[in-house]
């Protein structure tokens, strides 16, 4: 094994040990735990990166068999078994990524058995689940025609296999299209989150075309790669030539997504505008127009050199534009930004090491490149003795060097794990703004209500005693109210009431808030309603017709009479006595009638609701808001005969009005 | 078609008492609030609150809630059907099938759907309109807690009319827009305000087209592609194996002429 080789090898078992221990982590505590992902950002690293990324990068097999077996060119067959290999392992790192993505993976099968084909989503998930099973077969052979399987019933399958590799190669084709465009139209149902500059009706053939381009770049990439670590040789007049046409399909993406932004004037209402126009630009470059460019040289395309770095931008350009298209574009609100965390990083790496080890047992062990000639090795053929069934005990399983560093960076990562990976995840403090002690001034009580102000802001020096009073976000809403913290542990009974507010084992929550307790400042009357005072005072600018002051709790008491407008209330003079020794005017004749009616109206109501009306006891059942609130004109049958639930707007309305009523209420 | 159930909501009566979050929290058992990271306070929505108010600036409160769209996007996303349209209405999800891949969280126009993030065993959640209640024939929890009538519910041409007729009688009052009657092809809460209701979507000026609509072009694609595609790559491999064949057995016949022993050859 040469030096290069195992150092790299040596990497991708440590990125493995690091994804074993995050995976402990991601399926004891769940996604929260482990990643960054919130309703701000539900799709992160794991969908844009292995998911959208991965389906693209594995477009080398599809276009690759296409040329091949469809086109018939023979002098690219040295690259279809490699590039196969990869869309096979690619593909099933976009299933093994998905497993640590969805929050229920154990529903993985779901698409299988539910089938709703009007998701987008559902058109991607059949075509990969088919398309993982056309690669299967269509790399099958190469295991197959190992001297190892030399069985008859296998030679059988081979034989089988390769006669229908050309049904295989088109069906592969097909599903490659669809699911590569429906990357892009999963995003066609987000028109107002998707930024403009990449939100396109047209996006299926945008992810399409470029992950042509992008196919035929990875084969070039793997080739240089397969040159540096496993010492293969290289076809520089095949390679030449898969540059050539990336070149034309590079230029052709980059042309088709600028006219389509062009022609729906999209580029002249918001290039320039946002820092997205710079990500666009360095998005596009980078992916099309500078490989593509580049490419377009003899020069270049004959150099491997120069080969490497076109297929390295466009690489990286175009699972930008897929990372781009699902996080970076997609809109947030302001200031909930998303990266991700460095354990989302580590599955994401893990995933793509694993593949690649796979990949390099495939090409160490069977033909998968051309030159050399196959043996029945000594040993069957097994995974490099790294793999789980040798870090058992040194009598079953020797130590090798790769099983240390795997298991090494495993333990080093245990270590690093945040708390929230080890002992699951915690929804975060509220955010709460710092309390503070203030000098205050308690008012009289009114109602079993205080009145606490600020002594700064007190209008009337000298309204009580000065005491301190704490400043609190109680509600956890951003506004300050002001809190006796004194008097609450003198009404609530001392030392022992402090777990009524403050309950420092109650997990996610760390206080109650004020309205926990104090949560009658709406509670309607009986017989004022709130809601029709606001209508008629032409609302919130209405409030001081009856609160006047602004200082001081709006209260019933410190509140306009009502007589103060409602002159004929009540006759004059006249007072009736409530309870606590108060007095009020009495009730005049419309208090009388609302006392004869409702009291009964509600009580009806809450008895037997299955027979009445939900509005029985409301204002508009006997008054008509259509003039200015005068009694309804009732047919004299009307009442007191029944009304009952449905017979009037349908089996679950209940927010009409009664239905007898309706003819003295129409004009 | 018959008719579907509506909530109005009239931020100009709401106070903000938020008594409706109180009485939602309580009829879906949501208990404490879970702030997690991507909530911009603990007021939003979020897995434990599923309605709640936004407390603009000037005194207006606006509750934000699922909008139980006419064609919802949320339905038309989710490749199992988890998601689905209630024939009286509202939008439920069905935990049971949900895969927990939060398409139906990405493609909501409202940002509605929330998760369950510091779960081990995630479900989506959101607004039901209380569907449980409605089959029994009962109000939503938050309409019949609302103290001021800022909210009602009843039929959604019902309340449409009623809706229109409030901004009739007050024209000064309202902005003379029901938002939600065209907004993504209709939804079925309906606000009706002073203020612009702009900032309870992603973008303002939503079109009146729904979204499902949007990805049904591209999936009425599918099946003509699956044949163009699976033809023309048949019809090339035809062609060219022919020609090629034609080729080889061309270049055979005057290789034969020259040397008739290299016709055993393979």
């Amino acid at each position: 094994m040469s030096r290069r080789l195992f150092i790299l090898k040596s990497v991708l078992w440590a990125l493995v040990g690091v994804l074993g221990t995050v995976t402990v982590a991601r399926f004891v505590h769940g996604l929260g735990a482990v990643s960054n992902l919130s309703d701000a950002a539900p799709w992160g690293l794991w969908i844009g990166f292995d998911v959208m990324g991965g389906v693209a990068l594995a477009a080398g097999g599809f276009v690759l068999a296409a040329t091949v077996y469809i086109f018939g060119l023979e002098r690219y067959r040295p690259f279809v078994r490699p590039a196969i290999l990869t869309a096979f392992l690619g593909y099933a790192a976009v299933a093994a990524g998905l497993l640590y993505d969805l929050g229920l993976p154990w529903h993985i099968w779901h698409p299988i058995v539910y089938w709703q084909y009007h998701s987008v989503l559902f058109e991607v998930a059949a075509c990969v689940m088919l398309y993982l099973t056309v690669l299967a077969l269509e790399f099958a052979p190469v295991v197959l025609e190992h001297p190892r399987f030399a069985h008859p019933w296998l030679r059988k399958v081979l034989h089988g296999l390769k006669r229908a590799t050309i049904p295989l190669v088109i069906a592969g084709i097909t599903l490659s299209t669809l699911h590569q465009s429906s990357l892009g139209s999963l995003f066609l149902i987000t028109p107002y989150r998707l930024h403009p500059l990449w939100y396109s009706p047209y996006m299926y053939g945008l992810f399409l075309v470029s992950a042509v381009g992008l196919g035929l770049m990875t084969v070039v990439l793997e080739s240089a790669l397969a040159k540096h670590f496993l010492g293969h040789q290289v076809h520089a007049d095949a390679l030449a030539g898969l540059g050539k046409a990336a070149a034309v399909v590079l230029l052709s993406y980059a042309a088709l997504r600028l006219g389509d932004l062009a022609l729906r004037g999209v580029l002249a209402d918001t290039f320039g505008r946002s820092w997205h126009t710079t990500l666009f630009v360095a998005e596009l470059g980078v992916s099309a127009i500078v490989p593509g460019g580049l490419l377009l040289l003899k020069r270049v395309r004959s150099s491997l050199a120069g080969l490497t770095f076109c297929a390295a931008l466009t690489v990286v350009g175009m699972v930008w534009y897929r990372l781009d298209v699902s996080i970076v574009a997609f809109a947030r609100r302001e200031g909930l930004g998303y990266f991700p965390s460095w354990m989302e990083f580590a599955v994401s790496l893990g995933i793509v090491a694993g593949a690649a080890l796979i990949f390099i047992f495939f090409v160490e062990r069977f033909r998968v490149y051309d030159e050399g000639s196959l043996q029945v090795p000594a040993e069957p053929p097994s995974f490099d003795p790294a793999t789980p069934h040798n870090l058992l005990p040194r009598k079953v399983a020797a130590v090798e060097r790769f099983s240390v560093v795997a298991v090494a960076a495993a333990a080093l990562t245990v270590l690093l794990l945040p708390d929230a990976a080890s002992l699951g995840a915690e929804p975060g403090r509220t955010p709460v703004a710092a309390a503070r002690t203030v000098d205050g001034l308690a008012g009289p009580r009114v109602e079993k209500k205080r009145h606490l102000v600020l002594a700064a802001e007190a209008r009337r020096p000298g309204g009580g005693p000065v005491v301190p009073l704490l400043l609190i976000d109680g509600n956890r809403n951003g506004d300050a109210v002001l809190l006796d913290h004194r008097h609450h542990v003198e009404r609530l009974g001392g030392d022992s009431s402090c777990g009524g507010c403050h309950h420092l084992d109650v997990p996610y929550d760390r206080q109650t808030a004020c309205v926990a307790c104090h949560r009658d400042m709406y509670e309607p009357t009986d017989v004022f309603v709130h809601a029709s005072h606001i209508e008629a005072l032409h609302g919130n600018a209405g409030c001081v017709k009856c609160h006047p002051a602004s200082e001081g709790p709006k209260l019933r008491t410190t509140a306009t009479a009502c007589r103060e407008c409602h002159a004929a209330l009540a006759a004059e003079g006249s007072l009736i006595a409530l309870p606590h020794d108060r007095w009020a005017p009495a009730a005049g004749y419309v208090d009388a009638m609302h006392g004869l009616c409702r009291d009964c109206h509600r009580r009806k109501k809450l008895a037997e609701p299955e027979r009445w009306s939900d509005t029985l006891d409301r204002c508009d059942t006997c008054h008509d808001p259509d003039r200015a609130g005068d009694l309804r004109q009732m047919a004299p049958d009307v009442h007191p005969r029944t009304v009952t639930r449905g017979s009037g707007a349908g089996e679950i309305a209940a927010g009409g009005r009664r239905p007898g009523a309706a003819s003295g209420g129409a004009r | 078609m018959t008719d579907t159930v509506a909530i109005l909501n009239d931020t100009t009566r709401c106070t903000g008492c938020e008594e409706c979050v109180a009485a939602c929290k309580k009829e879906n058992g949501l208990g404490r609030d879970h702030p997690w990271r991507g909530q911009g306070s603990v007021s939003d929505l979020s897995s434990s609150r599923y309605c709640t108010i936004l407390h603009q600036p000037g005194q207006h409160n606006v509750r934000q809630q699922c909008r139980h769209c006419l064609e919802p996007a949320c339905v038309s996303a989710c490749l199992v059907g988890a998601m689905q349209k209630t024939p009286e209405g509202p939008v439920i999800y069905d935990p049971d099938r949900c895969m927990g891949c939060r398409y139906c969280v990405a493609a909501c126009p409202f940002g509605i759907p929330r998760y369950d993030w510091h779960e081990r065993v995630p479900y989506v959640k959101k607004c039901t309109m209380c569907l449980p209640l409605l089959r029994e024939g009962k109000r939503p929890a938050c309409v019949e807690a609302c103290p001021e009538e800022a909210t009602i519910f009843g039929l959604r041409t019902e309340m449409l009319a009623e809706a229109h007729r409030r901004i009739a009688a007050a024209p000064d009052r309202y902005l003379p827009i029901v938002y939600g009657e065209h907004e993504v092809g209709g939804t079925s809460v309906l606000y009706i305000s002073d203020i612009p209701l702009d900032f309870l979507a992603w973008k303002p000026n939503l079109g009146s087209e729904p979204l499902p609509q949007l990805t049904a072009s591209a999936l009425h694609k599918v099946p003509p592609t699956i044949l163009a595609v699976g033809g023309l790559m048949t019809g090339i491999y035809w062609v060219i194996g022919r020609r090629m064949r034609l080729a080889a057995e061309a270049a055979r016949g005057t290789e034969t002429e020259q040397d008739p022993e290299a016709r055993g050859a393979p």
